[in-house]
């Protein structure tokens, strides 16, 4: 029995936010599940098709804020159909037909509609927030129906989303009462803008912090638009490809001198180095730096902006910075918790010597004590730097490296760099993500299992010898819960190994391995709470019926994940679940 | 799909010219490139075979067919698309935009010839892409100059810029090289006044 009534409880359980929190409190007792899941406001769904919205809204009725994601991680780099799934639309349609209060809905790699936005806009009347991160399926209609009918709209984010632009009026469609919004991030759309819309649009957002504006926002509208939003925390920039002339040059220096709030900065799909300079009044401000998609500016201008960056926490920047470039970050830029270092030549056409090398890592780890995160791509990797960033920081939550050219081993001496990343997870205590590259064999993954304690996404390609590696990493990682590998010589033993650990995942990932369609059915057949998905593009009718019963087929691609509503009802024909 | 350990890498079938390859540890990821398609092959590996001092030489393949391993490497679809250089390197056939590159700067440019009108124009545009006053000189001065305007012809031989009527330019240049005069002695340029 409680010791207080329930309302007091309710209370105390409100000043805890996190979900995984939340989830523990409710398997405290009957009584604590109650108090919790009616009061709960925020919920989390790691993957769409572990639940289904009805029992969602059994559970929670008071749900106020939706967190859902649906393509797997590797849909990023083409490697789920587009068609797979991760429709969004039943989830808007149940919660609107249970009247849900819903206030905010945040979305990764989902499938949207304009149907499906067209929906939310009506049904959700007290509707603030709406983030799509990696989403596709909608045009700027849709976005249309947000502005004209969400009233309170306090948020619009949109992250790297597939949309079709229809280049119509959907900024004009916030209406002139609507003068409440804080954030408002459209650089992923590719079409012209209404400029003339969207400066009214900011001039009466009094409360706007974040604007990352698309690349069709020129020079002078930008300046206008810093200039009747001086409290703006966060910019995300246009294009500028072309110098500005002095005039121009001068009145945007003046606009951002006055943005003395402004912390993040974004943008840039190109950046004339004089425009860049233009920044330097506010760089000693900025904890935040996205110059990642400035892919024509030369690494010495990059530099020279950086340098006046004492106070980045984050930065996410392309390979051209090169090695002396890091080296520069890693004596300016003190407080650095977050890097991603992008590679800017992905053919791999140049003779390009300035792409980054273990050099430039090294020296981040020596410059850089409070450095948590890194990604790293990269042309070459060596034992001895992975064993020194290891010692230098052993801080690490997020370490992904990536090394350009599968299987390449130590380029000093020749060896594979199972003893680099083992130090890595020995070392980093509290490493939650990881992934690996280069010339591995089994031996990475024993330390993985041994080490990596707290380990709970895992990224493998081209890695490994035998089903070993991966049992070592399955048996040996108690917090696992994402793990995709590609091209690896992982197989049915592995996969079959120990079936129960897959409850305590949420999905596993294999594409180019080892794994037979026999092993895979063996797998589904003894966990049916499991969905056990076999995705076979090339074939264009179902797996089943074609060779009939070619056991040792090899499988293409196959997604696992556990749920409590069984195989789902939207899969294309190029899925089959078994 | 042929299997088999490694002693049989010679007799494999590859695409570059002899004495250009590149010993591959993981065939799995070989006959990726080479057949393009993504299905899994024979896995294994031998840890103690490696080519001297980790590196190696390029093989001769055409860049598109290292982009063919889908997904690798591991950038998302967005940022590829989004990329600068991918949209630019898409426009680079057939429409005029041609690489520049130049001595000590390490940073290609991409520039559209057709914008420019004629050689005084591109010594102007090619001032502006490097922020550097001095390339014109060289077009037009020649021999009073620290750099050398050369181009690669459709042939592949590189040429000094500003011999040709420019309609002839436009039409063969295919990349633009503005490279030190020091270390153009023993380039191997044609030699001006030279047919095509």
């Amino acid at each position: 029995m409680n010791y207080f009534p329930d309302e007091v409880i309710e209370h105390i359980f409100d000043f805890i936010a996190s979900h995984k929190d939340r989830n523990s409190i409710s398997l405290v007792s009957k009584s604590w599940h109650k108090i919790e899941r009616c009061s709960r406001k925020k919920v989390f769904i790691g993957n769409c098709y572990a639940i289904n919205p009805e029992r969602l809204i059994e559970r929670f009725p008071s749900l106020r804020s939706l967190t859902l994601k649906g393509k797997p991680h590797f849909a990023d780099f083409n490697l789920v159909p587009h068609e797979w799934g991760g429709f969004v639309h039943p989830w808007i349609d149940a919660l609107a037909k249970a009247r849900v209060g819903l206030e905010e809905l945040r979305l990764k790699r989902m499938v949207v509609s304009d149907e499906s936005l067209e929906l939310l806009s009506r049904s959700f009347a007290s509707f603030k927030s709406l983030v799509l991160v990696s989403c596709e399926g909608f045009t700027t209609d849709g976005l249309a129906s947000i502005a004209a009918n969400c009233r309170h709209l306090r948020e619009l984010d949109l992250q790297e989303n597939e949309i079709e632009d229809h280049r119509g009026q959907w900024l004009n469609c916030f209406p002139e009462t609507s003068t409440a919004l804080t954030s408002l991030n459209f650089s992923c759309l590719k079409g012209e803008t209404n400029l003339a819309a969207l400066e009214r649009l900011v001039a009466r957002s009094p409360n706007l912090e974040s604007l990352k504006v698309n690349r069709a926002v020129p020079l002078d509208a930008l300046t206008r638009l810093m200039s009747c939003a001086p409290q703006l925390v966060d910019l995300g920039v246009g294009s500028y490809e072309n110098e500005p002339d002095q005039e121009s040059f001068v009145k945007l220096m003046d606009a951002i001198k006055k943005c003395t709030e402004l912390r993040s900065l974004s943008g840039f799909s190109e950046v004339a180095p004089l425009c860049l300079t233009a920044f330097y009044p506010i760089c000693e401000n900025l904890t935040s730096l996205n110059l990642s998609y400035a892919a024509e500016i030369q690494g010495n201008h990059l530099v020279r902006f950086i340098q006046f960056c004492k106070r980045l926490q984050r930065l996410w920047i392309l390979d051209s910075i090169g090695d002396k470039g890091l080296e520069v970050v890693a004596s300016t830029c003190k407080e650095l918790q977050e890097l991603r270092v992008f590679p800017s030549d992905l053919h791999d056409e140049e003779d390009n010597d300035t792409a980054v090398t273990e050099i430039g890592l090294v020296a981040i780890s020596a410059g850089c004590p409070k450095l948590h995160s890194i990604l790293y791509f990269c042309k070459q990797m060596t034992n001895a730097a992975l064993i020194t960033v290891a010692k230098n920081c052993p801080n690490f939550i997020r370490f992904r490296l990536c090394i350009l050219e599968p299987n390449k081993p130590d380029h000093t001496t020749s060896q594979s760099l199972d003893e680099g990343f083992g130090a890595i997870v020995q070392a980093c205590k509290g490493l939650r993500r990881l992934s690996v590259s280069g010339l591995l064999t089994d031996k990475v993954f024993l330390y993985i299992g041994m080490y990596a304690e707290q380990l709970e996404m895992l990224s493998i390609a081209f890695a490994g010898d035998t089903d070993k590696g991966m049992l070592y990493v399955l048996n040996g990682c108690k917090k696992m819960r994402k793990l995709e590998i590609r091209d690896s010589p992982f197989g049915n033993a592995a996969l079959l190994a120990d079936v129960d650990k897959y409850r305590t995942m949420r999905s596993l990932w294999m594409s180019s391995c080892e794994v037979t369609l026999g092993g895979c059915k063996r797998l589904a057949r003894n966990a049916p709470w499991l969905n056990v998905e076999i995705i076979n593009e090339n074939e264009n009718n179902d797996l089943m019926e074609r060779n009939e019963e070619d056991e040792r087929e090899k499988v293409d691609r196959l997604y696992l994940y556990r749920t409590v509503v069984g195989a789902r009802k939207d899969a294309p024909p190029c899925v089959t679940i078994l | 799909m042929e299997k088999g350990g490694l002693e049989l890498e010679i007799t494999e079938l590859r695409l570059g010219l002899p004495g250009t390859e590149k010993v591959m540890k993981k065939r799995g990821f070989t006959e990726m490139i080479m057949t393009s398609s993504g299905s899994n092959s024979d896995h294994q590996c031998e840890s103690g075979v490696v080519s001297s001092g980790g590196d190696v030489e390029k093989v001769n393949e055409s860049p598109a067919a290292k982009s063919q391993v889908v997904g690798w490497p591991p950038v998302c679809s967005y940022r590829r698309k989004n990329s600068c250089k991918e949209v630019s390197t898409t426009k680079l056939v057939g429409l005029g935009y041609v690489k520049v590159s130049m001595d000590g700067v390490p940073y290609l440019r991409k520039m559209d010839l057709a914008s420019s009108h004629g050689y005084d124009d591109l010594a102007l545009a090619l001032d502006k892409l490097f922020g550097f006053h001095g390339i014109g000189v060289a077009l037009k001065d020649g021999d009073n100059c620290e750099y050398v305007t050369i181009y690669e012809d459709k042939d592949g031989d590189w040429m000094l810029a500003g011999d040709v009527p420019w309609g002839m330019f436009i039409e063969s240049c295919k990349r633009l090289r503005i490279m030190k005069r020091s270390d153009a002695t023993g380039f191997g340029l044609q030699p001006r006044g030279v047919d095509e």
